[in-house]
């Protein structure tokens, strides 16, 4: 492997992936309050007002609270450092640049990654509320993974039987998927197993019922409360990345169909088209998560959340991966 | 390098400068200090050259005692002999390493103790005893230096003897630290009086040719001495006293470096080199594997409840030591098998970097309380405003510890996790469950330093250089090692499990004729 295709490539392609995503993460949010705006009878903002508020606030002032510490100004620039890394590791319609077998877990440690900077920042600033908030969203994440990783554990250990080079890598969904194994069992296990990441997607991106560590209205923005300016907008930023991120999980997994074989393209060519179908995948299953289910329901408390998770997500979890892993173990 | 030529130095350097600290004490404190550094130093200096040189070759030193050879007129070994494989070499490179450290380290933080001419014997002391058990070949030669070990940490642990806890758990290690020294001492003597020889490699042939029962006695009183020594659960009780009440230098000695020398590696030598073709390694090695489990769950589900860093930290070891103790049961259990030489790898490298975590855990902890004076974790909120350096390694510390990718514990854990997962499942579980308790624990301790800084945090401020400096190498170490996590099992735990499992090359180059 000659330093080419071993360094110059996938940094090219990452940085690429980059602003693509950012631009359409933040597009998306735009879109999202379009949307919602419009189920209330609202006009809402123009589509790029999430790109104007970024620069509006990367231009603000950033005040550093005196009772912070240097995690405060590290955990922003660490969590979209993060958000980075992770989309090397988050397949877009076409396998992910850095695959290799295992990289499923690298997945999750740096998604999880994400929040615990994000957690770092908000209790270094010292400021109480940020505390309160931190403290939900450490309930909150502790309650989510579960249900998520025995999921794709599941799933992937299933796919992994219909013999693939790179086990739970995150290129299988691009060579099997759930749905090919076609037997009722599989296909009632991986419909419950789609509710289970739906109901995760919405708690990892926070709305609807799980809109709870960034309560604006009962901790004042919570986590956030003391990030302005620059620092914000890096938060922002990351948010938008990651709600992108775990759609994109969900897409690969459970909608994996590329357009490119049907349009006979090759190359490059099919790489953008798969991505740009891959987006649009990604923006239907964000309006039915994010965009109905903000503006349908409010916020849950943070006990009945967790309960939430664990006694209704996490048990569906368990049930669909028996139902998928029975045929195997049977 | 020749690595039988500079063997002796291991021994000589601090044997010599231990001997004399009295003196060079009449010149003064900087000259005790310094030659202090320079004695740690030099030792750090021999043991990472032999470590060098053993590891190219490949080979295992042999070093007699009075001869060139072991054998003398007669066809069996009748002098101590010193024996050092790959894993051993290892030992000796990560004493070597932490003590130096340790020793720098103290420059700074006991310069308000006195008696310091008795503490710097002590600690060197301390070195030579973990130094002569990694490299010995003889049997009573290692209760000797076990003994070394094990009395200059009772008399480190009660070093601070104007506070009411140092006495209290001084006393407490020594009473049962003592009990389970004479269980090793019995066992070697039922050993000698049955086979005659306390040469561990001409010891292990005997014991292959004729198995007796009292063999077997033996071994359950090592492993029973052993693992009081290693602070396995139900005999971890002494560790959680003796840590807090040490200073910070010698607990990082103790909880890097003692519990491993004098507990697992005395453990997997005595179980690997002197006993693995007469025993039935499955047997002790679900023995170990039970302790392995209790002390794996209770250890860490200990560490999330207290209140008190060092306590805390003592507990974590004690789970620490769960996991290595797991690896090296499986690796028993499972001798000979793909599986068993992953965990064994896993134990080993572990050890290694639970060595250099713990080591700088304890010097940060002790940082803070020289800073601060108190060890409760409920009055230390917010140190992360004033002690910044400290706090990010306390970060990287913990991090690598719970075993987060770009550190160094990952690579160790995860191998620990596959194997026990491969080997059975629920020991899998049992693994990963101690590993959220500790993940918990020190989460809760970051939670508590990057928090609102109370009135007395803002008094505090980063220690000075000579404690900083030990701090920065071993994160930078950490760092290091965790870029490479995979080269270094490859290139180093993987032939170091061969070694220590090649009982026959370790009983053939002694007897051989050397």
């Amino acid at each position: 492997m000659d330093i080419m295709t071993g360094v110059v490539y996938p940094v090219a392609g990452l940085v690429g992936l980059y602003i693509f995503v950012s631009l359409a993460s933040l597009i998306w949010e735009g879109i999202d309050r379009k949307l919602v705006a419009r189920m209330q009878r609202r006009v809402g903002p123009p589509l790029l007002q999430p790109l104007y508020d970024f620069f509006k606030l990367a231009s603000k002032e950033t005040i550093i609270p005196n009772t912070s510490n240097f995690m405060f100004r590290a955990a922003p620039v660490l969590s979209l450092a993060t958000a980075i890394a992770l989309l090397a590791y988050t397949p877009m319609g076409f396998e992910p640049i850095l695959t290799s077998k295992g990289d499923i877990i690298v997945f999750i440690y740096l998604l999880a990654l994400l929040s615990l900077f994000k957690i770092l920042g908000a209790i270094s600033s010292g400021n109480p509320y940020a505390k309160i908030g931190a403290a939900r969203e450490a309930a909150i994440m502790v309650s989510r993974e579960p249900a998520m990783m025995l999921a794709i554990f599941a799933i992937m250990w299933r796919l992994g039987k219909l013999g693939i080079e790179k086990p739970f890598s995150m290129s299988v969904f691009y060579q099997h998927n759930i749905w090919e194994i076609g037997t009722p069992m599989s296909l009632v296990g991986a419909l419950i197993l789609l509710y289970v990441f739906i109901v995760w997607l919405a708690s990892e991106i926070e709305v609807g019922f799980f809109n709870i560590p960034d309560a604006e209205e009962e901790i004042a923005e919570g986590l956030l409360v003391e990030y302005s300016g620059r620092y914000l907008a890096l938060f922002k930023l990351t948010k938008a990345l990651k709600a992108f991120i775990s759609a994109s999980l969900i897409v690969a997994i459970f909608f994996p169909w590329g357009i490119s074989g049907y349009l006979g393209l090759t190359d490059y060519a099919a790489t953008i088209a798969d991505l740009l179908f891959h987006t649009l995948k990604v923006f239907l299953l964000l309006f039915a998560v994010q965009s109905i289910f903000r503006a349908t329901t409010g916020r849950l408390k943070i006990t009945q959340a967790v309960d939430f998770l664990w006694k209704n997500v996490f048990l569906a979890s368990l049930l669909g991966s028996l139902l998928i892993a029975m045929e195997v173990i049977m | 390098m020749n690595g039988e030529a500079i063997l002796p130095y291991l021994i000589i350097i601090p044997l010599f400068g231990a001997f004399s600290m009295p003196m060079v004490n009449l010149l003064g404190r900087k000259s005790r200090e310094a030659w202090a550094v320079i004695i740690s130093g030099a030792t750090l200096a021999v043991g990472s050259a032999m470590f060098y040189s053993v590891w190219e070759n490949r080979g295992i030193i042999v070093y007699t005692l009075g001869a060139k050879s072991p054998l003398g007129q007669a066809n069996f070994p009748i002098r101590i002999v010193w024996e050092v494989d790959l894993f051993g070499a290892l030992m000796v490179f990560m004493v070597t390493l932490v003590s130096f450290l340790a020793v720098l380290y103290s420059l700074g933080y006991m310069k308000h103790d006195t008696g310091l001419d008795k503490y710097y014997t002590l600690i060197i002391i301390l070195e030579l005893g973990m130094l002569g058990i990694a490299i010995t070949g003889d049997l009573f030669n290692f209760y000797v230096f076990l003994e070394i070990m094990s009395i200059a940490s009772y008399a480190l642990v009660a070093f601070r003897n104007d506070t009411w806890e140092g006495i209290e758990a001084g006393i407490k290690y020594m009473f049962v630290g003592s009990i389970a020294s004479a269980f090793i001492l019995l066992g070697i003597a039922l050993l000698y009086g049955q086979y005659g020889t306390l040469t561990m490699s001409y010891l292990a042939l005997k014991l292959a040719e004729s198995p007796s029962v009292t063999a077997k006695v033996a071994l359950a009183l090592f492993i029973a001495g052993l693992l009081f020594k290693s602070g396995a659960s139900p005999v971890h009780m002494w560790l959680a006293d003796a840590h807090p009440a040490a200073p910070s230098s010698i607990s990082a000695m103790l909880s890097g470096l003692v519990i491993k020398i004098g507990g697992i590696y005395a453990l997997a030598r005595i179980l690997f080199s002197i006993y693995g073709a007469s025993i039935s390694v499955k047997t002790v090695g679900w023995v170990i594997i039970i302790f392995a489990c209790i002390t794996l769950v209770i250890g860490n589900a200990m560490a999330v409840i207290q209140n008190d860093m060092k306590r805390l930290l003592a507990y974590s070891s004690v789970g620490q030591i769960g996991y290595i103790l797991l690896g090296l049961g499986i690796g028993l259990a499972a001798y000979g098998s793909q599986t068993g030489e992953i965990a064994m790898a896993g134990a080993i490298y572990h050890t290694f970097n639970h060595a250099l975590m713990k080591a700088l855990l304890f010097l940060v902890a002790g940082a803070v309380i020289h800073q601060l004076g108190t060890r409760n974790l409920n009055e230390l909120s917010g140190i992360a405003k004033t002690m910044p350096k400290t706090t990010f390694a306390f970060l990287i510390g913990a991090a690598a510890i719970i075993g987060m990718p770009p550190l160094n514990g990952f690579a160790s854990k995860w191998l620990i996790y596959e194997s026990s997962a491969i080997f059975n499942p629920i020991l899998g579980a049992i693994a990963i469950i101690g590993t959220a308790f500790c993940t918990a624990a020190y989460v809760r301790v970051l939670y508590t330093f990057f928090g609102r800084p109370s009135e007395s945090v803002m008094k505090a401020k980063d220690p000075e250089g000579t404690m900083l400096w030990p701090i920065i190498l071993l994160v930078v170490a950490i760092i290091v090692m965790g870029l490479f996590p995979w080269q270094i099992s490859e290139k180093i735990m993987i032939p170091a499990v061969k070694a220590l499992e090649n009982q026959l090359a370790y009983v053939s180059t002694v007897l051989g004729g050397a």
